[in-house]
C-alpha cells in the first residue's frame, strides 16, 4: 500500500523544462526545484499513525493483588512511525539536468526527475540541436566577449550594412556546413551519406567541435543586432566568441549582450516554467504534458519493430532540423 | 522538514559556489559608458565602396580568363583547368574601371592617363585584341593571348586621353575614349567595325585599329552585339552598323551597314539614355523612362509589343540566322514598357524597372554569366535571384 507521497512522487517522474533566468547559476535552479518538489511531496496529507495493541499495566491496581500484574490491552499509536521521529518521507529527490547554461545566459533548461533521468540520458545520446537568440552590439570588444567584461577595444561601425552582415553570415554558415560533413563518420561519396543527408541526419555522433547548423540575423539596427542560431555541441562562451569574430570579419568589433536559449531538442519556450511556477503542482502538470506528447508521438508512428530509441532519435533530429 | 532543506543545499554546493547566493553575480565592471576614455578605432570609412578587384570565371582554354596556368600549368603534375566555376581573383597592373567579355576574349581598360590603358586576353584570331607581337617574330601576332597584354591604341595624345568604356562582340571590339572618339578592331566582315568592308580581308595578324567617323556628336556609350555595333551620342541619338539580317541594326532594312547610321523608327526624336545589346537583340532606354527594342525575337524577347498595332515585317526571306520558332523579327525600334536600365542576355531581356521591380522576357533557360558585363554583375545577380 503506497503512501500518498510515494504516489505523488511516481506521478512526478519524467522530463520538464524551466526558464533559467540570467545571473543565476544553474545549480541553484536545480536545487530550488529539488527543494520545492520535496516540499510538495512531503506536504501530502500524512497518513494516520498505525496503532498496535500493547498490554499496559494498570497503575491504579493495588500492588498486593494476588497472582501477578493486572494488564489491560490498549491500542496505542506506534510512536516509531511518527513523522517527528522518522523525519520526512522524502529527503532527497534525484533531479538531473540536461544541457547546461552558464550563469549569464538564460532560457530553456531541461530537468528530469527520478526515472526520467534514464530518458534524459537516452535523449542526449541522440543528436539534438539547440536554438539560441543572441542579442549583440557593435562597437566594443571585451576580454570575455560579454558586455560586462573589460573593454579591450572600441571601434566605429557606420560602414556596416545588412548585406555585408549577410555575406559574413553565409561565409560562417558555409564553414559550419563543411564541418558538419567532416565530423560525420560516414564516407561522403557513399549512398549512405546521401540518404542520411536527405533525412537531415548527417552530422557528428557524440562529441565534436561546436557546429552551427543554422545562423541568421533576425534584427539589424546598428549598433544593435540579433542573431538566431541553431547549434550542436556548443557552449554559450563559444556563441559569444562567434559574435566577437563576426564583428572582426566586418572590420569592427561586436559584443554579446545576452544569450537566450529558445529551444533544447523538443522542449521550447512555450513549455518552460517561469520562476513563480517552480512548485510541485506546476512541475507535475508539465510532466503530464510531456508524457502525453510522447504518447501521441509513439501512437502516430506505425513502425512497431523499431526501437524506441531510434524513433525518438528521428523525432528529435526532425524537430532539431532548421525549418 | 525545513531543517532538511537547509542541510541539502550546502551538501551539494562546491566550495566555489558559497560566494554567490541567490542574488545576481557581482559584476566585474559596470556596463561601459559611451563617454568613457580610450581611443575609438576606425578601420573602414563610412562610405567605403568595395575596391576595384577583377574576378574571372568560365571557360579558360581560349585564355580569356587571363591566367596562363589554367591553360599551360606551371608544374608537370598539374592538369589544365578547363572551367573555373567560382570567381578567381585576377591581379591587374592598374585599377580596372571597365571590362567586357566577348566570344572567347576579354578586354579590360583602366581610366588612367598612362600610355598603357587597355589590356586584352583570349582569342585573337581576328585581331580583336589588336596586334599582339610574338616573341620571336615582329610580323606575327599571337592567335591566343593567355595573359592580360597591353593593346596599343593609335591615339593622337596618348597621355591626355582616358578610356571610358570597352565593349566586345563575337569577333570585334570597340573602345570608347573621352577625347578621341571610338576605336574599333577585329573582324569587319559585316561592317561591324564601322569601316568599309574589304573583300577577303585577312583579319588575323592585322594592325588595323580604326577610328570611327560619321557621328553627329560625341559618343558617350558603345555596345556590341554579336556582329553589329551600337553607339549612343550625348544628344541621345543612337547609331548602328554591322550585320542587320534580324533587324538588329534597327535601320529599317535587313542588310549590312558598314558605316554608322542613325537609328530611326520610334526612336526618332527620342533622347536615349542607355543602350544595350547582345546576340541579335537590342534595347534602348530613353531619358523619360521608356524602353525601346528591336532585333531578333526568336525567343519572344520582344513579345510584349506584339499586342500593339505596329507594323512589323513578317516575311523572312532575307534572313539567314533566324530559326522561325514562332518568333518575330522587329526591324525598327518599338516602344513597349517603361524601364530604367536594361541588360540583355543571350536569349532574354532583363529590364531593370526600379530597384525592386524586375521583369524578364524570353527564354531564360541558359544564362551565361561569362558573357555579361562585370560592372553590372551585382544588379544581374539580383535579376537572377528573382528569375530563379
Amino acid at each position: 500500500m503506497r503512501s500518498p507521497a510515494v504516489r505523488m512522487f511516481r506521478s512526478l517522474e519524467g522530463l520538464f523544462c524551466v526558464y533559467k533566468p540570467a545571473g543565476v547559476h544553474w545549480k541553484l535552479v536545480r536545487d530550488t526545484i529539488e527543494t520545492n518538489l520535496l516540499k510538495g511531496v512531503n506536504a501530502t496529507s500524512a497518513q494516520p499513525l498505525p496503532h498496535e495493541v500493547r498490554f499496559l499495566s494498570n497503575p491504579n491496581n493495588k500492588p498486593e493483588a494476588a497472582g501477578g500484574l493486572a494488564l489491560r490491552a490498549a491500542a496505542v499509536p506506534v510512536l516509531s512511525k511518527h513523522p517527528l521521529v522518522t523525519g520526512p518521507e522524502f529527503q532527497h529527490i534525484k533531479v538531473g539536468v540536461g544541457h547546461l547554461l552558464d550563469a549569464s545566459s538564460s532560457g530553456v533548461f531541461v530537468l528530469a526527475v527520478g526515472n526520467g533521468n534514464r530518458t534524459l540520458n537516452d535523449l542526449y545520446r541522440t543528436r539534438t540541436t539547440r536554438e539560441y537568440t543572441l542579442e549583440c552590439e557593435f562597437g566594443t570588444a571585451t576580454h570575455d566577449f560579454t558586455q560586462m567584461g573589460r573593454v579591450v577595444e572600441r571601434s566605429t561601425y557606420d560602414h556596416i550594412t545588412l548585406d555585408k552582415m549577410e555575406r559574413v553570415i553565409s561565409m560562417l554558415e558555409g564553414a559550419n556546413q563543411k564541418a558538419l560533413r567532416m565530423y560525420s563518420s560516414v564516407d561522403m561519396s557513399s549512398q549512405e551519406a546521401y540518404e542520411l543527408a536527405v533525412k537531415g541526419l548527417l552530422g557528428p555522433d557524440g562529441k565534436s567541435v561546436p557546429i552551427l547548423t543554422g545562423l541568421r540575423c533576425i534584427h539589424f539596427q546598428p549598433p544593435n543586432f540579433t542573431l538566431e542560431v541553431q547549434c550542436l555541441n556548443e557552449t554559450q562562451k563559444y556563441l559569444r566568441k562567434v559574435v566577437h569574430e563576426m564583428g572582426l570579419e566586418l572590420r569592427s568589433t561586436a559584443v554579446c549582450k545576452g544569450v537566450r536559449r529558445t529551444r533544447d531538442g523538443p522542449f521550447t519556450l512555450q513549455d518552460a516554467l517561469t520562476r513563480h511556477h517552480w512548485t510541485a503542482a506546476d512541475v507535475m502538470q508539465a510532466i503530464q504534458q510531456y508524457r502525453s506528447k510522447k504518447r501521441s508521438k509513439k501512437g502516430s508512428r506505425t513502425l512497431t519493430d523499431k526501437a524506441v530509441l531510434q524513433t525518438s532519435e528521428e523525432t528529435l533530429s526532425l524537430s532539431g532540423k532548421r525549418s | 522538514m525545513a531543517l532538511s532543506c537547509v542541510r541539502l543545499c550546502p551538501r551539494h554546493m562546491g566550495p566555489a559556489l558559497h560566494v554567490c547566493g541567490y542574488a545576481t553575480l557581482s559584476r566585474a565592471s559596470r556596463p561601459q559608458e559611451k563617454s568613457s576614455g580610450g581611443p575609438v578605432f576606425q578601420y573602414v570609412g563610412e562610405h567605403r565602396q568595395p575596391t576595384h578587384k577583377v574576378f574571372v570565371w568560365g571557360f579558360s582554354f581560349t585564355g580569356a580568363l587571363g591566367i596562363p596556368s589554367f591553360v599551360v600549368p606551371d608544374s608537370g603534375r598539374k592538369k589544365p583547368r578547363k572551367y573555373q566555376f567560382t570567381p578567381y581573383r585576377l591581379e591587374t597592373a592598374e585599377q580596372i574601371s571597365s571590362a567586357a567579355c566577348g566570344y572567347g576574349f576579354t578586354l579590360m581598360a583602366s581610366s588612367t592617363k598612362d600610355v598603357t590603358k587597355l589590356w586584352g586576353m583570349g582569342l585573337n584570331k581576328d585581331s580583336q585584341l589588336g596586334f599582339q607581337r610574338t616573341q620571336h617574330s615582329r610580323h606575327k601576332s599571337y592567335d591566343y593571348v593567355l595573359e592580360p597584354s597591353p593593346v596599343a591604341l593609335p591615339l593622337i595624345q596618348p597621355q591626355q586621353t582616358r578610356v571610358v568604356q570597352v565593349s566586345c562582340g563575337r569577333a570585334h571590339s570597340l573602345v570608347l575614349t573621352d577625347q578621341e572618339g571610338v576605336f574599333s578592331m577585329g573582324n569587319n566582315a559585316y561592317g561591324q567595325c564601322g569601316r568599309t568592308i574589304v573583300e577577303e580581308e585577312v583579319y588575323s595578324g592585322s594592325h588595323v585599329i580604326h577610328r570611327i567617323e560619321g557621328f553627329s556628336s560625341r559618343v558617350v556609350q558603345v555596345a556590341c552585339g554579336q556582329d553589329h555595333s551600337l553607339f549612343l551620342t550625348d544628344t541621345g541619338k543612337v547609331f548602328s552598323c554591322g550585320w542587320g539580317a534580324d533587324g538588329q541594326t534597327g535601320l529599317g532594312h535587313h542588310s549590312i551597314s558598314s558605316c554608322p547610321v542613325e537609328v530611326g523608327g520610334d526612336l526618332g526624336g527620342v533622347e536615349v539614355q542607355q543602350i544595350s545589346t547582345y546576340g541579335d537583340c537590342s534595347l534602348a532606354v530613353s531619358r523619360d523612362g521608356q524602353l525601346f527594342g528591336w532585333g531578333n525575337s526568336e525567343y519572344r524577347q520582344l513579345t510584349l509589343a506584339t499586342e500593339s498595332t505596329q507594323v512589323r515585317r513578317s516575311d523572312v526571306q532575307g534572313c539567314r540566322n533566324e530559326l522561325n520558332i514562332g518568333g518575330d523579327t522587329y526591324w525598327k525600334p518599338y516602344r513597349f514598357v517603361n524601364g530604367l536600365t536594361c541588360f540583355i542576355g543571350l536569349k532574354c531581356l532583363i529590364p531593370l524597372m526600379s530597384l525592386h521591380g524586375i521583369m524578364t522576357y524570353g527564354n531564360i533557360q541558359y544564362l551565361d554569366l561569362q558573357k555579361i558585363k562585370k560592372q553590372h554583375l551585382l544588379r544581374l545577380f539580383l535579376c537572377m535571384k528573382i528569375c530563379n
